[in-house]
């Protein structure tokens, strides 16, 4: 037999991936002036390509979530994308270019960049990994609303407090050294 | 009878998750805010270039558009200086760009003289942003002579020409803090803290 995913639990992950997508599209567009003078920081275009690429960007993270909600092709995409933002991340780490906003969570979490946020990252890219499952057939009962809906709503909630331990690293050890 | 009790109990733990999986987000977000009140908002002051208290190094320098700038010493009208070190290349100093100009806007009015180094385009940079009313020096000596070492980097100095305060300066807070520190006379708000906080 071959390795396949719930329904319930497809339906769960993809929704939640496709929130993840929105509310980073949403954040870039809100101040699209931050994300593009974040953009900038990381040092990996020329500054005539800054505005299309972030437009790019913003676009790409639509047709993420757009894909993930209608088709099961969305998971790839957002492996890709998430691939993506890692490698800029870890580029950057590996030159030594870590003290720059990594726009990651809007110009309200402004932090420099760290290995924790290729971790997660990867961990996000693991969870599309597993939305490209083949998906196998049940009827779904009315328990599985029950299911997805917290299921989604858990997602969230781990992400955002994972974010946040994220963004308060670098202030405990600025106040540890201080 | 045995499947509605799995029913029950997994609503049940459902609820209980996610009750708690809130907590851990709520209380994740109290302690962003507790770090955002506990942290010294005073420019980090770094070791190295003229200490608060020593005079300034002179410099008598031509900015971007040859204006003859000095540096340094008595100032002839009685000015505080804010010496701000920033880059063509540096996000952070752009956005804090218009608040230095709003802080030499403000009383006593002191002089703001913007320095940077390196062969980008400096003139290109000043029109963008509109610092053509204030003096821009391209100077690697006066760079070296300061002890930059990350921007954007502020140094200020009174009417004769002694340091005040000084540091890494990253947004409002920072850069207003150095006003702070030369009011109240104490090299940084972090000594000014640590005092307050010893005699606590």
């Amino acid at each position: 037999m071959a390795l396949s995913l719930d329904p319930a639990l497809a339906i769960a992950l993809r929704t939640g991936l496709a929130l993840l997508f929105a509310a980073a599209a949403a954040h870039k567009l809100r101040d699209f002036g931050a994300f593009r003078d974040a953009l900038e920081g990381y040092r990996l275009l020329p500054p005539r390509a800054l505005g299309l690429f972030a437009c790019g960007l913003i676009a790409a993270e639509l047709a993420t979530a757009g894909a993930l909600v209608l088709s099961e092709q969305g998971g790839p995409a957002a492996a890709a994308l998430l691939g993506l933002y890692s490698a800029a991340i870890a580029l950057n780490l590996a030159r030594g270019l870590r003290e720059i906003d990594c726009g990651c969570f809007g110009p309200a979490l402004r932090q420099p960049l760290s290995l924790a946020l290729v971790l997660r990252n990867l961990g996000l890219i693991s969870l599309a990994g597993v939305c490209a499952l083949q998906v196998g057939s049940r009827a779904l009962a009315p328990l599985d609303a029950l299911t997805i809906a917290a299921g989604v709503a858990l997602g969230a909630l781990v992400h955002g407090a994972v974010n946040g331990l994220i963004a308060n690293a670098p202030r405990l050890r600025a106040l540890r050294g201080a | 009878m045995m499947e509605q009790a799995l029913y029950v109990s997994n609503a049940l733990l459902w609820i209980a998750v996610l009750a708690l999986a809130a907590l851990v987000f709520a209380l994740v977000r109290q302690i962003g805010v507790l770090y955002e009140r506990v942290a010294p908002a005073g420019a980090l002051m770094l070791a190295g270039g003229p200490k608060v208290g020593e005079a300034a190094p002179r410099f008598a320098l031509d900015d971007v558009f040859g204006r003859a700038t000095t540096l340094g010493g008595d100032d002839p009208e009685r000015r505080q200086t804010l010496l701000l070190f920033v880059s063509p290349t540096c996000p952070v100093c752009k956005t804090l760009l218009p608040v230095a100009k709003s802080l030499a806007a403000r009383e006593p009015r002191p002089r703001l003289v913007f320095a940077s180094d390196g062969q980008e385009d400096h003139v290109a940079f000043v029109r963008k942003h509109a610092l053509d009313a204030y003096p821009y020096v391209v100077s690697t000596e006066l760079g070296l002579a300061h002890q930059v070492g990350k921007l954007p980097h502020a140094v200020l100095w009174d009417a004769r020409g002694i340091v005040r305060a000084k540091g890494l300066v990253n947004s409002r807070e920072h850069l207003e803090s150095l006003f702070e520190a030369m009011d109240r006379g104490v090299a940084s708000i972090q000594e000014y803290v640590s005092r307050a906080g010893g005699s606590r």
